[in-house]
């Protein structure tokens, strides 16, 4: 489901690459942790795959079709993400100025899924994230982590064939921290969708299929 | 598609719920705008049609009109006699128009003499109807005929049955000295409710009021097969030099030229307003597309493609224009109607008389406005939706609104003058151009560029005033709000463009109307020199109060008459006065306010001198000769100087009394200048009171006129004071919404300073001095281009659009005191973004990640 080969990225005014020649494989529902030191270019790779920043070498493969998003404009990048990949991030980013039922049927949108489908299937999310009631509520009025419950939803509504979560936990209290990522990884599971989370946390990464460590010096299975 | 256009309905919907009141400025400054453009179209069209219909029905439509091209000359019946032998000529309907008072009213009615038979065929509308009940002579015995305005007035004027307007009735008809009973013996059903107007037969018109052997215009109908423009051609050729022939096109052009500057400089305004409406829609914009980078920056994550979100923001800009100016239509034709009802159809500018016309609006003109509404929409929202589509993505989802613009700070300063000193050279040179299409576009170019050069130059003197200021030792708060503005250089940037044209605007519109003001005071000065004035409205004064006044015991020690006549000197454009006076050809400057050089006319040759829009419409010079349409002939006049005129647009040629009569002209006074013997003015006044009495004639002294023409030309500029206010209040506007934008992008600085421990009163301080330093950067550089804008207002606009010339006066003390309210008003405004500042809940801010 993700195929990245020969990857190299060096940002304009860093001394030297991040990374180069970095190169892995995420098989169809696999859930894989990223980890390393702080800086050392975790969210830039995620960045990379997918396709928010460009690589300066190298192929990455996305989804069943294998599309090399390194390869695409940025308008075919923007409609391979729609398609294809989930995100949820550290500081949430839920949309304030939309209810959290608008919010999770944005992914939908942007597939240009029929109105018809969006109620039902973003009505059936919320209870997947146990917050069946509060799809007319505004995220003002949510909790962190009830927020990213609804992120989790978002990520997952339109069926992404690649979950990228940076940090997803990071800006949770630890027993929140620790539901959250229950719920994160086993919807994740329940649909079969591959996945690669970022995570500081030992435990996290425990529950994940496979580690892969980040470190100056390349990429350390 | 259908989902994508659901996605963007939620984000504008959002976007109105926010920012109302933002978005709700920003609607009705694009439907003001729209508004002011639609009304004066609205009320020009209709008020041409008015013009054209009041036309056809007192000259009925003729093909063509023979007239004399001066108004004291008329058409000879022989050369009447001679068309009507041509072939091509169906008929020929002769016409007798002159002015006469009923019964001593003050104000005069038309009387037109017609022969029934051929004004059938011409002016259906003039066709008497005999009242049948009334023992009233019929039209060939002396009946006269009136129309139903002038009936009603008739019979207001004396209710009692016994005069007023009884079929019967006699009525004395007034015209100078003459005085003729003539019997009312009927109507004219098809004359237009408002005509004032009064039908004889023509012979009975001829034989009391004159001329004799003449009538005042001939209207032809010619024969179905023949063609009007080689007809046209050929009698042209065989009239006498004073006649001319007039066609339906003439008539159309001149009216269409009669309001042609006025209408353009409203429709000026009216893109002034509209151009605001952009500049609000693009501050609106710009600051909610910064507020909502991250926002924007998720979509984009999730998806969106980089045209959508480019296409979103001008989809928002849209939907405040598209209602926007749907309002505005609404507004326009509601003041159109309304301004008409109160003005007439020339908005008080006295170009066409007459009653209220019909507004109607047609669906293509509406179309066009509303178009126009929203291409100002999409205009403003342009710029905000490309810097939307061009965030880098990662970026701003990190750390919000991303600026580039930190690497053009370090640039020298003589590269970054550049721009503006081209901009500045190149309306230099727009100003030198002459008028396109009698219109003064380059100088409107020039003003816009004016702006362009202001605006393009705020970054340098930002940085050469933030350069001095940051050498100075300053206390914390200070120093930040320097950081802040150096590190916001585009929110400073618009902030400070807002004002820098409103302040411009404004300062430019008071120099031009100062200037203009001060200008019309010393004309009046000049061309006011006695202090008493005589005038008749219609007909010449009455030879028995000239002859009164040359009388020894006549209260005055200096008394000067002045004919008052008008000259066509081309068929599409409005007429030329032409003014006999008792001026000494050897000194004309002793009673005109002469500019330029006065040359000594040859002794042979009448002189004349021309006013200033005379000497621009018809390109005309000192020390040329001209050949006058005078008494009807051609007459060659030698052009001995030019002399200023505010009070005729379209021009005026003096000639002396003596040169008129020695080329044969009958003078026949219709103005008086009186000087009354010195301590008997109260006597002089009381003297005329009677003879004024007696011939409806004006009296006033000089200082009423004087009086009466600076609070005339004082209404006629009110309006733009509240321009001036509007577009203030839209610049601060823009500065305090710019501002609390700007605050809201550093949420995160202030928290940590906050945090840090500066106290709300500090925040609160260097929030209002970043206000004060922009607003100083726009009002100096305001000032500036204000005085070149009215430079080029009065030097080129008002010259080329009106013909009117005159010197610039600079009201310091009024710009100064604007500059200072406009820098307070600023401080004040920015408090509003101040008070963000302090409400901003530190710890919130610091713990969302945004
Ligand atoms: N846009 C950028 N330009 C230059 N350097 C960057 C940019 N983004 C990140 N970096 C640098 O790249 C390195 C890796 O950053 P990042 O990928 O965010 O690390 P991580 O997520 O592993 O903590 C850091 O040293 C950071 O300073
Ligand atoms: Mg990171």
């Amino acid at each position: 489901m993700l195929h990245v080969a020969d990857l190299a990225k060096q940002h304009s005014r860093a001394s030297r690459p991040l990374f180069s020649a970095l190169g892995f494989t995420i098989a169809a529902g696999e859930i894989v942790a990223l980890v390393g030191e702080s800086g050392v270019g975790k969210s830039t790779l995620l960045n990379c795959i997918a396709g928010l920043e460009t690589a300066d070498r190298g192929s990455i493969a996305i989804g069943p079709q294998a599309l090399d998003i390194v390869a695409l404009d940025e308008t075919a990048r923007a409609a391979l993400r729609a398609r294809s990949i989930g995100f949820v991030f550290q500081a949430f980013h839920i949309l304030p100025t939309l209810t959290v039922a608008q919010n999770i049927a944005v992914p939908l949108l942007l597939c240009g899924l029929p109105a018809g489908e969006h109620a039902a299937r973003t009505r059936a999310l919320l209870e997947r994230v146990g917050l069946a009631s509060f799809g007319p509520r505004w995220p003002a009025s949510l909790s962190g982590g009830e927020l990213q419950r609804v992120a989790i939803a978002r990520a997952l509504v339109h069926h992404p064939a690649l979950v990228l979560a940076d940090e997803p936990t990071g800006n949770l209290d630890p027993r929140t921290a620790g539901e959250v990522l229950a719920l994160l990884l086993e919807r994740v599971r329940e649909q079969h969708t591959s996945a690669l989370v970022v995570t500081h946390s030992q435990h996290v990464a425990q529950c994940c299929d496979r580690i892969l460590t980040l470190t100056p010096d390349g990429l350390l299975e | 598609m259908q989902a994508l256009s659901r996605l963007s309905w939620w984000l504008i919907r959002a976007q109105f719920t926010t920012r109302r009141a933002a978005t709700l400025l920003s609607m009705l400054a694009v439907a003001l705008g729209v508004a002011l453009g639609y009304a004066i179209h609205l009320i020009n069209d209709a008020a041409l049609a008015d013009f054209a219909r009041a036309m056809k029905s007192v000259q009925g439509d003729p093909d063509a009109v023979i007239a004399a091209r001066d108004s004291a000359g008329s058409v000879p019946l022989a050369t009447l006699n001679a068309i009507a032998r041509d072939p091509a000529v169906l008929v020929i309907a002769a016409v007798i128009e002159t002015r006469v008072r009923i019964d001593n009213a003050r104000t005069p009615v038309t009387l037109i003499g017609i022969d029934v038979f051929s004004a059938a065929a011409v002016m259906p509308d003039l066709l008497p109807r005999h009242n049948e009940q009334a023992a009233a002579p019929n039209l060939f015995n002396g009946g006269v005929y009136a129309s139903p305005a002038l009936l009603a007035k008739l019979a207001q004027r004396a209710p009692d049955s016994d005069s007023g307007a009884r079929p019967g009735r006699t009525l004395t008809l007034v015209r100078g000295e003459q005085q003729w009973p003539a019997t009312l013996a009927g109507d004219l059903p098809a004359a237009r409710p408002d005509d004032l107007l009064l039908v004889a037969d023509i012979a009975w018109v001829q034989e009391r009021f004159g001329p004799v052997d003449a009538v005042s215009e001939g209207r032809v109908r010619l024969a179905p097969d023949s063609d009007l423009a080689t007809w046209r051609k050929k009698w042209a050729q065989q009239l006498p030099a004073g006649l001319l022939i007039r066609v339906a096109d003439d008539d159309s052009a001149r009216v269409s030229n009669l309001s042609r500057a006025y209408r353009v400089n409203l429709n000026v305004l009216a893109l002034v307003a509209l151009l605001t409406g952009a500049f609000l829609v693009f501050a609106t914009q710009l600051t909610s597309v910064a507020q909502r980078s991250t926002q924007f920056a998720l979509l984009g994550v999730l998806g969106l493609s980089p045209r959508m979100r480019l296409l979103q923001v001008l989809l928002e800009g849209l939907a405040i224009g598209v209602p926007g100016a749907l309002l505005g239509l609404g507004l326009g034709y509601a003041l159109a109607v309304a301004f008409t009802r109160l003005l007439g159809g020339d908005l008080g500018g006295g170009y066409f008389a007459g009653s209220a016309p019909p507004i109607i609006p047609l669906p293509a003109p509406a179309l066009v406005f509303l178009a126009l509404g929203c291409l100002a929409s999409l205009a403003g929202a342009s710029y905000p939706a490309y810097l939307n589509r061009m965030q880098p993505l990662a970026q701003a989802l990190k750390t919000g609104f991303a600026q580039q613009s930190h690497a053009d700070t370090a640039r020298a300063t003589l590269p970054r003058l550049r721009l503006p000193l081209f901009l500045a050279l190149a309306a230099l040179a727009l100003a030198q151009l002459p008028p396109l299409f009698a219109l003064p576009l380059a100088g409107y170019a020039a003003i816009a560029l004016v702006l362009v050069a202001g605006i393009a130059s705020a970054p340098l003197l930002t940085q050469l005033l933030f350069g001095w200021l940051s050498a100075q030792a300053l206390p914390a708060p200070q120093r930040i709000a320097l950081q802040n503005v150096a590190q916001a250089p585009l929110m400073a940037q618009v902030a400070a463009s807002g004002l820098i044209v409103s302040f411009a605007l404004t300062a430019s519109m008071v120099i031009m109307v100062s200037s203009f003001r001060v200008a019309v005071d010393q004309w009046l000065d000049h061309v006011l020199p006695a202090p008493l004035y005589l005038r008749s409205k219609a007909t010449p004064l009455p030879q028995d109060l000239l002859a009164a006044l040359a009388q020894p015991d006549a209260p005055f020690t200096r008394v000067e008459r002045m004919a008052n006549a008008s000259l066509i000197i081309d068929p599409q454009r409005p007429q030329v006065a032409l003014l006999v006076r008792e001026i000494d050809r050897r000194d004309p400057a002793a009673r005109l306010p002469v500019t330029g050089p006065l040359l000594a006319p040859p002794a042979t040759t009448p002189a004349v001198w021309i006013s200033e829009p005379m000497a621009e419409i018809y390109r005309l010079a000192p020390g040329q000769t001209l050949r006058l349409p005078l008494l009807g002939r051609e007459i060659e006049v030698f052009i001995g100087g030019v002399w200023r005129d505010y009070g005729r647009q379209f021009g005026a040629v003096v000639i002396s009394r003596q040169d008129y009569q020695q080329l044969g002209g009958d003078f026949q006074p219709t103005d008086l200048a009186l000087w009354p013997r010195p301590g008997e003015e109260a006597h002089a006044s009381a003297w005329l009171a009677p003879w004024a009495d007696q011939y409806g004639l004006e009296v006033a002294d000089s200082a009423e006129i004087r009086r009466l023409s600076l609070s005339i030309f004082d209404k006629s500029f009110a309006v733009t004071y509240a321009l001036e206010a509007a577009a203030m209040l839209i610049g601060l506007f823009g500065l305090a919404v710019t501002l609390a934008a700007s605050v809201w992008l550093r949420a995160r600085e202030l928290a940590t300073l906050g945090a840090l421990g500066f106290d709300r009163r500090m925040l609160s301080r260097a929030v209002m001095l970043e206000g004060a330093l922009i607003a100083t950067v726009g009002v100096l550089i305001g000032l500036a281009c204000g005085v070149g804008i009215g430079a080029i207002l009065t030097h080129v606009v008002n010259p080329q659009a009106f013909h009117w010339r005159m010197a610039l006066a600079i009201p310091w003390a009024a710009l100064v005191t604007g500059a200072a309210i406009t820098l307070a008003a600023a401080v004040l405004a920015s408090r509003h973004a101040a008070r963000q500042a302090t409400r901003l809940p530190v710890a919130q801010v610091l713990a969302s990640a945004q």
